[in-house]
């Protein structure tokens, strides 16, 4: 079977690359101005120059004062998994802004050692923290169905993700629930939340769960009271909370490489010994044995790998040029994330075969050909002809 | 044991002078040739140039850094990063490099360190190790700026490393690299009483003092030193100056 990548991400036929990072307009909700440059870039121009940070900053003290309880009650929910960005969220509402936080966490589908071990680190620098952890066999059949539906077998993750903060904001009575990065603005995606510091709870299905929320998952089999963890409350319920979801992105200048900093001083943060497979980072994403077949489907759909993320935000931020981007893109972008690949098949209950049926179904004439036999990208960053003039 | 040396070491990325810490989040730090000319005005005893992405674009990038550098720095200069035959290790040296430091090339292919003793002399040849502990007194030896696994016993692989010519050994622990907690002692006495060349200890130090117990405990015959003086905690002069009242022999500067 062969799946219709385009008309299902709304993807454009002819591929560019942005002029300035390695992201392509194949990334879902991005766009590109006359200039071929993508929106998360000229986001970033406006991340040094268009905004005023000591303002954003006062923005910020006007909300946590908002907030503020002082009666010894949470005032704030950080979602946080123990690494470099969640941590430095809550570390700085809680010392520098005086806040009262408490800290959630969505388990992992597969929790690696260094993961583990860093939210432990985390939680002994000083935070209150609740860890939700879902049914273990209704987790490994949605991450089943949604590999074999979604091609991404991370989505029983995302949901939690996104709805367990609801669940635990709501629960506790605590109005404002603080992210770190706004992904769509930082990464590339729908604009509309840019310049404002608060998403939409309507979002979640367009762009965090591919238009399938959880209650999708009845018409497999999945009955509701075992969807209920992975679900979000009830509308009503979060409005009566007058929940406010925000993003620390918005008031402070987000760079991933100086939350890492940060985080080496002051939560016992350890990046990985070694590099993820897909990437040359040792520092992101690096809690769960799954999410490396998450970013691989990336690659297949969309071209775009876990390495040119990474690449594109570090040539935003400075931190590297475009040609070395292009450079870690060729060498690690394809990488199939095969250390973690006999955990992957029996914790997702499926074989070998089935992954590669599902994988080539999601791979679409306009970025995939085979080249002496071997499924080949028709474009890449690195490809000359790519390059900008 | 000859005179204690002061290296200011220089980790290279493009253009760039770059710190991280545990080899990850590279941060820039400014222009190579500013910071290599501060340190040998300092009176820094070596300097120590790595390309931390050599191995990726699998060319050196550092030759021109060099020839810039030997216009007006007169130390020795080891140059490390994406040296793969004799000829990348001639390009260094004639562009004015003293000694050439190996550490992912040979891993995959050691008679490169045979070739390159043979052709240039071991007192011009370095084993760069990039040690990541393992287990109790056990170290694993990484390449490409400590990313990836070799498999080998860094004990083992300089021993191996000494017997096929290498003349030294530059030591990085990356568990203290950029963490300023101080030299593994332990590591650098089990390398530096498994063999006989020099061993320059690499990775944490986090203040002048932090010198005595890698030579003392560690019998380390040179320290290299990044972070501390990049981000301006010390001088190489501060430096010297424990070493000199623990008694250490130093070159006399200045």
């Amino acid at each position: 079977m062969k799946r219709d990548v385009i008309g299902q991400y709304k993807l454009p036929v002819e591929v560019r690359f942005c002029s300035r990072c390695t992201v392509s307009n194949q990334r879902p909700r991005i766009s590109f101005d006359e200039n071929g440059v993508c929106s998360a870039c000229n986001f970033s121009d406006s991340k040094k120059n268009g905004i005023n940070w000591e303002s954003r900053h006062k923005e910020l003290e006007v909300l946590c004062d908002k907030h503020r309880k002082n009666n010894g009650e949470y005032d704030v929910i950080v979602p946080c998994s123990g690494g470099k960005d969640g941590s430095y969220v809550a570390h700085q509402l809680k010392y520098e802004y005086g806040m009262n936080p408490l800290t959630v966490t969505w388990a992992p589908l597969k929790a690696t050692q260094i993961g583990r071990q860093n939210l432990d680190a985390f939680i002994a620098s000083g935070f209150d923290h609740v860890l939700g952890t879902p049914n273990t066999e209704i987790a490994r059949k949605l991450a089943n169905l949604s590999f074999r539906h979604l091609g991404d077998p991370f989505q029983p993750f995302i949901y939690g993700q996104s709805n367990f903060p609801l669940h635990m904001a709501v629960k506790y009575k605590v109005p404002l629930i603080m992210y770190g990065e706004n992904g769509e603005v930082e990464y590339g995606g729908d604009m509309k939340n840019a310049y404002r510091p608060t998403r939409d709870i309507q979002d979640h299905d367009k762009h965090y769960f591919s238009g399938m929320p959880p209650e999708f998952w009845q018409e497999h089999g999945i009955s509701l009271k075992d969807l209920y963890p992975f679900m979000a409350p009830g509308f009503k319920e979060i409005k009566s909370n007058k929940t406010e979801i925000h993003f620390y992105s918005y008031y402070k200048y987000w760079d991933p490489q100086e939350n890492f900093y940060y985080c080496k001083e002051n939560t016992g943060f350890t990046p990985n010994p070694e590099r993820s497979q897909g990437t040359y980072s040792k520092y992101a994403s690096l809690d769960d044995e799954i999410d490396g077949f998450h970013y691989y489907l990336a690659y297949i759909k969309f071209g775009l790998g876990r390495a040119t993320s990474d690449s594109a935000h570090e040539i935003r931020d400075e931190k590297i040029t475009r040609a070395e981007g292009a450079a870690l893109v060729k060498r690690y972008d394809h990488e199939f994330p095969s250390r973690y690949y006999d955990i992957f098949l029996e914790y997702c209950d499926i074989t070998d075969a089935e992954v590669h049926d599902v994988i080539d179904s999601w791979r679409s004439d306009h970025l995939w050909h085979k080249v002496d036999g071997e499924w080949t990208l028709k474009h890449a960053v690195w490809y000359e002809s790519d390059q900008p003039k | 044991m000859g005179n204690l040396r002061i290296i200011a070491r220089l980790d290279i990325k493009g253009p760039n002078l770059i710190k991280g810490i545990h080899l990850e989040g590279l941060r820039v730090i400014g222009p190579p040739s500013e910071y290599a000319l501060r340190y040998y005005k300092q009176g820094a005893d070596e300097l120590i140039y790595m390309d931390c992405v050599a191995s990726l674009y699998g060319r050196n990038h550092l030759a021109d850094i060099v020839r810039t550098a030997t216009k007006d720095i007169f130390v020795p200069i080891t140059v490390g990063g994406g040296i793969r035959s004799v000829e990348d290790a001639l390009d260094l040296l004639r562009a004015g490099a003293d000694k050439v430091a190996v550490n992912t090339a040979a891993t995959s292919n050691p008679e490169l360190l045979s070739e390159l003793a043979e052709r240039f002399g071991s007192q011009c040849l370095v084993l760069s190790i990039e040690a990541k502990q393992v287990g109790v007194d056990k170290w694993e030896a990484y390449i490409e700026n400590g990313r990836e696994r070799t498999g080998l016993d860094v004990i083992e692989w300089v021993e191996r490393g000494v017997e096929l010519g290498a003349g030294e050994i530059l030591l990085t622990s990356v568990d203290r690299e950029g963490t300023r907690q101080g030299f593994d002692y332990n590591l650098i006495r089990l390398v530096s009483d498994a063999i006989s060349v020099p061993v320059i200890a690499s990775g944490g130090m986090g203040r002048p003092e932090d010198i005595v117990p890698a030579v003392c405990q560690g019998h380390a015959d040179a320290v290299a030193i990044a972070d501390l003086l990049h981000y301006k905690r010390a001088t190489i002069g501060e430096v010297r100056e424990v070493a000199k009242r623990e008694g250490f022999t130093v070159r006399t500067y200045g």
